[in-house]
């Protein structure tokens, strides 16, 4: 195919490679998005391209960065100051990092790497964060057959998230909150692709009534899957 | 009632980006932790330099807090979506400095790590095996032609005038091993479907 300005999907794929990895100068890119609007083939080879470009970058090998770098980044985001006190978590860090020392063992299972200490890049502290009071998880459900999970964060901003995975449903999903109360609201919708896969997340009023469960209805308004907190929570 | 919670561990990535939107520093924290090396390994590869490479990666966690809500998970996982906005903005300060894009010595290591055999390398993903494979059977010259482009972001000229091969020529080893390591990793995707 040769569009309107002459360039061919075999020019597109002298040049794809360079384009996905964002090598290519300004000025050999010309004519190159207007064939790619109008050409799905070659849009669909660049994406390969660009996600075998992304994919590179998983070889590079991770790198602790230097001490602090936590904290600046927390301040860089304005969220300094409403921080937790630093104080106890920088001492229960301490007491698990120097307990996995003690005990010549290192604390794996997806543990979080963290760094303490000074100077140079952190050394490594593997340790596994404690529980989460205000961190719950339920599996979405319905006759017995699961639909996914669904994941709810009660602390000062709360926020759910789900990821459904519904084989045999597609099109737009509600989400509802049920609360202790009996009161119901609804607090998103979002779309399931053709093959029933979609995930979701937003923030909640964190309201008086505590949160009992999460409720993801069809587009006409029947029940797709439910999830229900073993506790009440806010 | 008592309350009981799970370990962040537990939550996906794609959950704690939207717990990231709200704001919450206690997920903020959590956010940052689970990402930093990923991010800061990207930045210092490129970048070479401690400092520039910190700020790159604290660039890349403020990009991230901003632009949460267009992360797509169809496009990639939140780790990779990660490390392209560093890497992007670790190609844009090195061609900022107007230095040498690579130094020999780093790209010789980085070779190594790249092309290392996938046995020291146990906890990879699938993917990342695979490509780690795919790049390390390709002939020596089309390899280093892709990290040079891929992951230091140097031009077909530049990697032209670093290995004194003509313009042609490099271009020529950039498509080729791309096309080779799109293949294998279209081939496994085939082979899962």
């Amino acid at each position: 195919m040769t569009d309107n300005s002459g360039f061919s999907c075999e020019q597109l794929r002298e040049i794809g490679a360079e384009l996905a990895l964002g090598v290519l100068p300004a000025e050999d890119r010309a004519g190159v998005m207007d064939h790619l609007e109008h050409c799905p083939a070659c849009r669909e080879y660049v994406h390969e391209l660009t996600a075998t470009s992304d994919a590179l970058l998983d070889l590079v090998p991770g790198s602790e960065p230097p001490v602090g770098f936590e904290d600046r980044v927390i301040d860089r985001l304005g969220l300094s100051s409403v921080r937790r006190p630093r104080r106890r978590v920088q001492w229960r860090r301490f007491a698990l990092a120097a307990a996995a020392a003690a005990a010549g063992l290192a604390l794996g299972g997806g543990g979080w790497v963290l760094g303490a200490s000074v100077g140079r890049p952190a050394p490594v502290a593997p340790i596994v964060s404690p529980v989460q009071p205000h961190l719950l998880t339920a599996q979405l459900a319905h006759a017995g057959q699961s639909f996914g999970q669904v994941y709810l964060y009660t602390g000062s901003s709360p926020w759910l998230y789900m990821a459904v995975d519904a084989d045999g449903h597609s099109g737009t999903v509600r989400c509802q909150l049920q609360r202790a109360d009996g009161s119901i609201v609804k607090v998103g919708s979002f779309t399931l692709n053709d093959d029933g896969y979609g995930s979701w997340g937003g923030p909640y009023l964190a309201g008086t009534s505590p949160v009992t469960g999460v409720r993801l209805l069809n587009a006409d308004g029947s029940l797709l899957a439910s999830a229900t907190f073993n506790q009440s929570y806010g | 009632m008592g309350r009981i919670g799970i370990p962040l561990e537990r939550v996906p990535d794609e959950a704690l980006l939207a717990g990231l939107m709200t704001g919450d520093p206690e997920i903020a924290v959590a956010f940052v932790r689970r990402f930093q090396r990923r991010v800061f390994g990207v930045a210092i590869a490129v970048v070479g330099d401690v400092q520039l490479a910190e700020d790159i990666a604290q660039q890349t966690f403020e990009r991230a807090c901003r632009h949460a809500q267009v992360y797509d998970p169809r496009r990639g996982s939140v780790p990779t979506w990660l490390a392209a906005i560093a890497h992007n903005l670790a190609i844009d300060a090195v061609r900022a400095r107007k230095t040498t894009p690579v130094d020999p010595a780093d790209l010789e290591n980085m070779m190594e790590t790249i092309t290392d055999t996938p046995e020291r390398h146990a906890l990879s993903t699938e993917t990342a095996v695979e490509l780690r494979r795919a790049v390390g059977t390709l002939p020596r010259e089309q390899a280093r032609a892709l990290v040079m482009a891929g992951i230091y972001g140097m031009t077909a000229q530049q990697v032209a005038d670093f290995e004194e091969i003509p313009l042609g020529t490099a271009k020529t080893r950039i498509r080729t091993a791309m096309g080779k390591v799109r293949a294998s990793l279209a081939a496994r995707q085939v082979d899962h479907d």
